[in-house]
């Protein structure tokens, strides 16, 4: 690593390998520029998805029945940073780094599970066409992801910088999204897996979302399982309820069961907080699973992991789990 | 190789420098407030792995918790909630340690990140730059504790060059009463030093001061110690006894023959011995007792006079109704007398350039002085002192003014302190080096009241000693009201317990807050020590002295009763002679008049004789000797024992 003029780390390794492939390409010292300056945002638009009820035939509210219940083992998470370290004629050169760790509880203390190497990769995330040296799969040790081509459409992506840049840091999203993929198949397939919070939904991979030990917690909502008189259900839950559980659609993804909890009392807050929505897999009394899992996930309401500004639905294990990731990625 | 047990760490905030580092530590570390700990750099520095050692001076503990409020929060402010959370938060245990040294010594550089160990004892001596003086063949190391820390056992040694001199010398020790273990530990680090001392440093011997009760008064007798005394003791290679070679001083009470101390019991009389003065003893050393009013040139003069003209000498002068010998108070308010007349006599102002109102005076205030130290300074003459010029290796000279006056008190101090540089200077003490232990130095060396005899000849140990022999041990409860030059001399400081009102002053704000808690709440048996070797002050343990406590002794051995002066004669004579009878000495000493029976006594007991009855009876005058041969009936009446040699004899 070195400093540059504004006190921003530079891979040093990284800048080497690329400027042994592009000698002309210009190094980029100051911070990420802003979104708006690119144009073209990434990342989903939110929306409205209808989902099947699996308990009952309306979705409605339901109080959690007993007292939280701590029984989560690990708590899993994962990282990604991805930044502009060169351009050559605005075509954006991204070092990705991604990083995914199951952080486990002894003593109602947090260490890294198994004591092994946490998954930490860096990668070189670049549109090889753009950059007329298509074909090249590593630099110096460093790989080359070649974000040249939409992976849905397999077109060649636009050479708005802006797009290209969109891409490569989707492609960084993605390894992240697949390094905790890993790691989650890893703690399920031990015979008697205990349970395991997930950032995230778990439905990306068919072991991980049949595996009844793996529950996934997700903050965001970008895409709401609920419409009609389902959403003002979902809305207007109270701290302590759950909704009746459904089954998201699975166009892509393996089939899981969900539904909506509220954390904490949202009077006076944002309709959405302390709103996540919870997937695990499909089998059982559903009902008694669904209340019996929001009581593991209740569990977690303390500490808080203030001063996350996600600190309405993030529990302090994943609040851990990343603050560990960030210092060693 | 030991594992680590923490990590070098530093931030913009919180740098490191080449005096002090931060590292943090698994929760459930051994580490403490004065653990000494190892940092092995990462990078050669020279082609060189830079190694520092360290001492903990601060210790910090927080979580990621940004605000206390968000702790509240977690638990809906209900406290008793909180043990149920389900995960503690993310903890540190943050340590700030000053430098001891480092290796390479140059250059000298921020201490670097690296992985941080707990100090074995090899490191210890390093650390403390022990090394150099506990090279085989050139030892010059005194025990003066054991360091502990983790599985760390590591004897401190003080180097005797910086305590007994002649690089740096003296040994201060403050703390509050009874839980600071003043006492005990000088005790301790006597019997100590007596164990190790070098050879080539020649012989050393200890004068202590017995101010308080019955502190010191039971040196030789075996004390209480546990099985963690004993371990300490054997660690440290001190035999755990009593000292052997024990010697008591005290004056007469002002009536009576008892000795005034609380060492009076018959059966420990063997090695007390009266100590009394006479007029030139006294004499010498007069300032002591005249304030600085008092004495002015003219009556100093006078006093100079008496001194070279009149004492031990046949006097006369035309004025006077006769020729005066002038050898005891007696005497010399006699001589006084006549004076006094002669000049009533003579109608005139002054006799031999002083004046009349300076000789009366000067005769109130040296007559007061036998009434002021009536024990102490005998009125008719017989001296017993301590046996200058004969000091003896590792022996324990104790002399007990816990009852005095505080007249006599300095009195003593002065004339023995003084006599003892005298001896050191002209080299023929007997042994090369004094350790002079006085306790309660607050008191004898203020750091504010008038400037005393007694502490200007503290004063002038405690910049001068070092280079006569003569060492400085001394203790008080604060260090801050003792004079600064006194206290600040003293190569080596101990601190027990600390009062925390004495930690507030001026002098302590170099300790860091956590050490200066540790300082309040040391337990007994610990002690924190500065010695110019080390750079940092370090906590030791050090075991209870194998001496008999004061109190204890003072209750298994009660004070002895007024006694006759046959008695006090008969137990004299009977420490040097286990076979005096009393009965012996009631018939030499007869119809004797007092004055006359005790010089003889101190006469008997100064020259060690070993027919002790025989020289004494031969001591007392004439006259007297016929009334005594005069009752030899009485004698074989109830004699006719063997063992009485007065009795054998004829
Ligand atoms: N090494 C030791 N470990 C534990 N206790 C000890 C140790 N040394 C002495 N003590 C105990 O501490 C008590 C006080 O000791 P000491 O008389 O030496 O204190 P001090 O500081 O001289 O008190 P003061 O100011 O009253 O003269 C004694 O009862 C003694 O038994
Ligand atoms: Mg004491």
């Amino acid at each position: 690593m070195i400093w540059s003029k504004r006190g921003i780390s530079v891979s040093i390794d990284a800048l080497r390998a690329i400027q042994s492939l592009l000698p002309d390409a210009e190094i980029v010292q100051s911070d990420a520029p802003a979104d708006d300056s690119y144009g073209g945002a990434y990342g989903e638009a939110p929306c409205i998805a209808a989902a099947e009820c699996v308990e009952g035939r309306t979705l409605r509210a339901h109080r959690v029945v007993g007292e939280p219940e701590v029984r989560f083992a690990g708590f899993l998470d994962g990282i990604q940073r991805a930044r502009i370290e060169c351009h050559r004629n605005g075509v954006p050169i991204v070092e990705g780094r991604v990083a995914a760790a199951i952080r486990v509880r002894v003593n109602r203390r947090f260490t890294t599970w198994g004591h092994r190497i946490p998954i930490v990769s860096r990668r070189l995330y670049m549109p090889l066409v753009f950059l007329q040296c298509e074909g090249r799969t590593e630099i110096d040790g460093f790989d080359i992801v070649d974000t040249s081509y939409d992976d849905r459409t397999k077109a060649l992506v636009s050479r708005h910088p802006g797009a290209l840049r969109a891409v490569a840091f989707e492609r960084v999203g993605r390894d992240r999204d697949e390094a905790e993929r890993n790691l989650a198949e890893l703690w399920c397939s031990a015979g008697d897996a205990e349970p395991l919070f997930i950032d995230g939904g778990i439905s990306g991979s068919g072991r991980v979302a049949s595996a009844s030990c793996a529950v996934g917690v997700i903050k965001s909502h970008q895409t709401l399982f609920a419409d009609g008189d389902a959403l003002e259900v979902v809305m207007s839950l109270r701290r302590g309820e759950r909704s009746s559980v459904f089954a998201p659609p699975s166009t892509r993804r393996h089939s899981v069961i969900s539904w909506y909890l509220r954390l904490r009392d949202p009077r006076g807050h944002d309709a959405m907080f302390g709103l996540v929505r919870i997937e695990a897999s499909v089998g059982g009394d559903v009902a008694s699973r669904a209340n019996e899992i929001s009581r593991w996930v209740l569990a977690e309401a303390a500490p808080l992991s203030l001063p996350d500004s996600r600190w309405d639905r993030m529990a302090y294990g994943i609040r851990d789990c990343e603050q560990f990731l960030r210092a060693i990625a | 190789m030991t594992q680590a047990l923490g990590r070098v760490v530093a931030t913009e905030r919180k740098p490191n420098t080449p005096h002090e580092f931060h590292f943090w530590t698994a929760l459930d570390s051994p580490v403490g407030i004065g653990t000494i700990v190892r940092v092995d750099g990462r990078r050669p520095v020279n082609g060189q792995i830079p190694r520092v050692y360290g001492i903990v001076t601060e210790g910090f503990s927080y979580t990621d918790l940004v605000t206390p409020l968000h702790d509240v929060m977690s638990h809906d402010g209900a406290p008793e909630s909180a043990g149920f959370a389900s995960a503690e938060r993310a903890e540190i245990r943050l340590y700030s340690a000053a430098v001891l040294r480092q290796i390479p010594e140059e250059p000298l550089q921020p201490v670097p990140m690296g992985d941080v160990f707990l100090a074995l004892e090899e490191d210890v001596n390093i650390a403390l730059r022990m090394d150099g003086y506990l090279r085989d063949g050139s030892n010059t190391g005194i025990p003066i504790g054991v360091y502990r820390a983790g599985g760390t056992d590591a004897t401190i040694f003080l180097d005797a060059d910086f305590l007994v001199g002649p690089e740096a010398a003296h040994l201060n020790i403050t703390g509050v009463s009874g839980l600071a273990t003043k006492t005990s530990a000088v005790e301790w680090l006597l019997s100590s030093l007596f164990a190790h001392f070098p050879d080539s440093r020649g012989s050393i011997a200890a004068v202590c001061f017995n101010v308080k009760g019955p502190d010191l008064c039971f040196l030789d007798l075996p004390g209480k110690l546990d099985d963690g005394d004993r371990a300490l003791y054997d660690k440290m290679g001190v035999p755990a006894r009593p000292f052997e070679n024990v010697h008591y001083y005290a004056p007469y009470a002002a009536r009576g023959y008892a000795l005034n101390t609380l060492r009076s019991n018959e059966a420990l009389a063997h090695n007390v011995t009266p100590l009394t003065w006479g007029l030139r003893e006294v004499l010498q050393y007069a300032e002591v007792l005249l304030n600085r009013d008092d004495i002015d040139a003219k009556a100093d003069a006078l006093i100079d006079f008496i001194t070279r003209s009149v004492i031990d000498q046949s006097f006369t002068d035309p004025m006077l109704s006769r020729a005066h010998v002038v050898q005891s108070f007696a005497d010399l308010e006699d001589w006084f007398r006549d004076v006094l007349r002669g000049l009533e006599n003579g109608n005139k102002e002054s006799w031999r350039t002083h004046h009349v109102a300076t000789i009366r005076k000067v005769r109130n205030r040296l007559s007061n002085i036998s009434v002021r130290c009536a024990g102490l300074v005998t009125d008719s003459g017989p001296v017993s002192d301590l046996p200058f010029g004969e000091f003896e290796d590792r022996a324990t000279y104790v002399v007990d003014v816990a009852n005095l006056e505080e007249d006599a008190q300095d009195l003593i101090f002065a004339r023995v302190v003084s006599k003892l540089r005298e001896h050191l200077e002209r080299r023929d003490l007997g042994v090369k080096h004094v350790v002079v232990f006085v306790d309660e130095l607050n008191k004898y060396a203020p750091g504010d009241g008038p400037d005393t005899y007694v502490r200007k000849m503290l004063l002038d140990i405690a910049e001068r000693g070092r280079y006569l022999g003569l060492v400085l041990f001394s203790a008080q409860q604060f260090r801050s009201q003792g004079h600064k030059r006194v206290v600040g001399n003293s190569g080596t400081s101990v601190f027990g317990r600390m009062d925390p009102d004495e930690l507030a002053a001026p002098g302590y704000a170099v300790l860091s807050p956590a050490t200066r808690t540790k300082l309040a709440t040391l337990e007994k048996g610990q002690l924190m020590i500065r010695h110019p070797h080390f750079t940092q002050p370090i906590f030791v343990r050090f075991p209870r002295p194998a001496v008999m406590a004061g109190r204890l002794g003072a209750e298994q051995f009660p004070q002895g009763g007024e006694v006759s002066l046959d008695v006090a004669v008969y137990r004299s004579l009977r420490a040097r002679d286990s076979s005096v009878t009393l009965q012996a000495v009631e018939d030499a000493i007869g119809l004797h008049d007092e004055g006359d029976v005790l010089r003889a006594l101190a006469v008997t007991l100064k020259e060690r004789p070993s027919d002790v009855l025989g020289v004494f009876r031969a001591r007392l005058p004439k006259r007297i000797t016929q009334s005594v041969q005069a009752r030899p009936q009485v004698a074989a009446l109830r004699g006719g024992r063997g063992d009485d040699p007065y009795g054998a004899a004829r």
